[in-house]
């Protein structure tokens, strides 16, 4: 298998392989490599889906928390031009509690009811599967150690984080996915294995790389997790809207900055304190296993945008290997 | 320990129930079969003091925002289960109807105790595993109606005692007579592989003495101390959701005496028990 995409911890690596296939006027032009083309922090409050009235969702709205929603807008039109293969997803709401699972139905169908939000989310799902990509991953993760699950039976329901995140990346859905499971206690909300995730990610670099798959990798996480128990009678009503408190928002902004300054060696550093002082959702594991497939990359990360939702944190970013070649 | 004597003339009993599928299997472990059949028992004990509807709160419908209530008059379909979908006992049909009259005045009452309470009824809606595993045993004939609540996992304890409250006050006003179901795990120390059923055994021995523990108080009649214990037995034995359906039990006012511990045992590492306190 080869490791040139490969992108070892900080080691600027990534500017190299855009810089090299490139000369400074030849934007536009550039060759489609195969290997992981970028990674997104990608929430999943299925506020943002409803807010969007799309036709596959029942629910209507007068809209609400825009800011991400134009986040998410301009993501989608830099993913477009990115031309990739397939969208990898870690999201934390199919949680699995034993092992990690790889969604390998070729082309999951259905109507998924959100419990916690059936007011929000009542959506009919269709897409298809990278097959080949997902069984790859499970088959990887499982020779580096990990407990692993193929899950072929077409009866288990999408869940709304999968959902959301994948409509707000691709409202078309016409890329193909591979959709991971969160390995987590769903009865005690103890702090995934951010070890696992790291390895899990490592996985999945090597399987899309040894396929030769173009692929963004997309990790479903909000921030700050604290939020209010009660909700108001609009949901999109965004007088209500804010940070949980003070200490929740300066956290999540410690955490941005060292995303916008491109520090990432220090970021893997602070995710496990700002999961104990935030109860951030990041302790899933879907922003390490990210990270942890791109390869823990210095000087590119990018926030588009920072919101609030139910008083949670969320933030779309973009970590973009090929920045400055297209 | 509660100082009543009395029980509502609504109540019929109490039972504390493991969720997890494995109860079903066609071919158990030791272990899963005594649960199930504990919870057979508690579900003849429940049928027997005339219970005509089961109230229930599982911790696996959790919710984060208000409380949701079922009002779906009919809930059928084929359950999924998300993680044991390659098992026998991941596919559970289920035909359930929901006591409307009762659930409607359950809504009610919460609203007045001023919490919030959402009002649940839509086509495809995922009912959990926990629920439908629980009326199975504990109404295999499926005679009885049904009531369900969410767990909220951000709510105060207090909130979700106030729900069992709301819920004999809401059978007092309809002339129902309940069976009160909680839905839960002791601690949660899951096994991370995929094991036989005969190798089950509870994952951490710190944790087994702490399911033990409790289950001793519970059977001293002493839910009060339990409850003092709660958060503690959380931290050090990763009890399911905080033992917050305890709470939905002993707020309803009901648990006057000793429990009766039918069963304890292991799935998949964690600690299941099947408890029944008399109406």
């Amino acid at each position: 298998m080869s490791n040139v995409f490969r992108v070892p911890v900080g080691d600027r690596t990534w500017q190299r392989r855009g810089q090299s296939a490139h000369s400074p006027d030849a934007q536009g032009d550039a060759p489609r490599l195969p290997g992981i083309v970028a990674g997104v922090l990608a929430p999943h409050p299925p506020h943002l889906l409803y807010a969007e009235n799309p036709p596959q969702n029942e629910p209507r709205s007068e809209g609400g928390w825009e800011v991400l929603r134009w986040a998410y807008e301009d993501l989608r039109q830099r993913i477009r031009a990115m031309d990739v293969d397939v969208i990898v997803l870690h999201a934390p709401h199919w949680i699995t509690m034993v092992g990690h699972h790889v969604n390998c139905v070729p082309n999951p169908r259905g109507f998924s009811v959100e419990p916690i939000f059936p007011h929000l989310l009542r959506y009919e799902y269709a897409f298809h599967t990278d097959v080949e990509l997902a069984e790859a991953i499970a088959d990887q993760a499982h020779d580096d150690g990990l407990v692993t699950r193929k899950m072929r039976n077409d009866g288990v329901r999408v869940d709304y984080a999968t959902i959301t995140a994948l409509h707000l990346l691709n409202p078309d859905w016409d890329i193909p996915v591979v959709s991971l499971s969160a390995n987590n206690n769903p009865y005690f909300y103890s702090t995934s294995s951010l070890d696992q995730m790291h390895v899990l990610g490592e996985s999945t670099r090597k399987a899309i790389e040894s396929l030769g798959r173009r692929a963004l990798v997309a990790g479903s996480n909000s921030l700050s997790h604290l939020h209010w128990d009660r909700e108001q009678g609009l949901p999109e009503d965004m007088t209500y809207e804010h940070a949980y408190n003070h200490h929740q928002y300066r956290w999540d902004m410690r955490f941005l900055e060292l995303i916008r300054q491109g520090r990432t060696r220090e970021l893997r550093d602070l995710i496990p304190e700002h999961i104990d002082e935030t109860e951030s959702e990041t302790k899933a594991g879907s922003l390490t296993w990210m990270l942890s497939a791109l390869g823990w990359p210095e000087g590119i990360g990018e926030v588009l945008a920072y919101g609030t939702v139910i008083g949670t944190g969320n933030a779309v970013c973009l970590w973009d290997l090929e920045k400055g070649a297209r | 320990m509660s100082s009543r004597t009395e029980t509502s003339p609504s109540f019929a009993g109490a039972v504390l129930v493991p969720g997890m599928p494995q109860l079903l299997a066609e071919r158990p472990a030791p272990a899963w079969a005594g649960l199930a059949d504990g919870a057979r028992a508690a579900g003849e004990r429940l049928r027997g003091a005339g219970a005509e509807t089961l109230v229930v709160i599982s911790t696996q419908w959790f919710t984060v925002l208000g409380h949701q209530v079922q009002v779906d008059e009919r809930l059928t379909g084929t359950r999924v289960d998300e993680n044991w979908y390659d098992f026998d006992y991941g596919t559970m049909h289920y035909d359930l109807h929901t006591d409307v009259a009762l659930a409607e005045q359950w809504a009610t009452e919460i609203e007045s105790a001023g919490l919030e309470a959402r009002r649940t009824r839509y086509e495809h809606f995922p009912v959990d595993t926990g629920v439908i595993l629980a009326n199975r045993l504990l109404d295999p004939q499926g005679g009885l109606s049904i009531a369900q609540v969410s767990c909220n996992l951000y709510a105060g304890v207090e909130d979700i005692a106030t729900l069992g409250r709301a819920v004999v006050r809401a059978a007092e006003s309809v002339g129902r007579r309940v069976g009160l179901v909680a839905v839960t795990g002791l601690s949660s120390a899951l096994t991370q592989r995929w094991i036989e059923p005969e190798e089950d055994r509870v994952e951490e021995p710190t944790y087994e003495e702490w399911d033990r523990r409790i289950l001793g108080l519970l059977a001293d009649g002493d839910v009060d101390q339990v409850l003092q214990l709660r958060e503690q037995y959380a931290r050090e034995a990763q009890a399911d959701s905080q033992l917050r359906a305890l709470a939905f039990l002993q707020g309803s006012g009901q648990l006057v005496g000793a429990a009766d511990v039918l069963e304890y045992a292991a799935l998949w590492g964690t600690g299941g028990a099947v408890v029944h306190w008399p109406g």
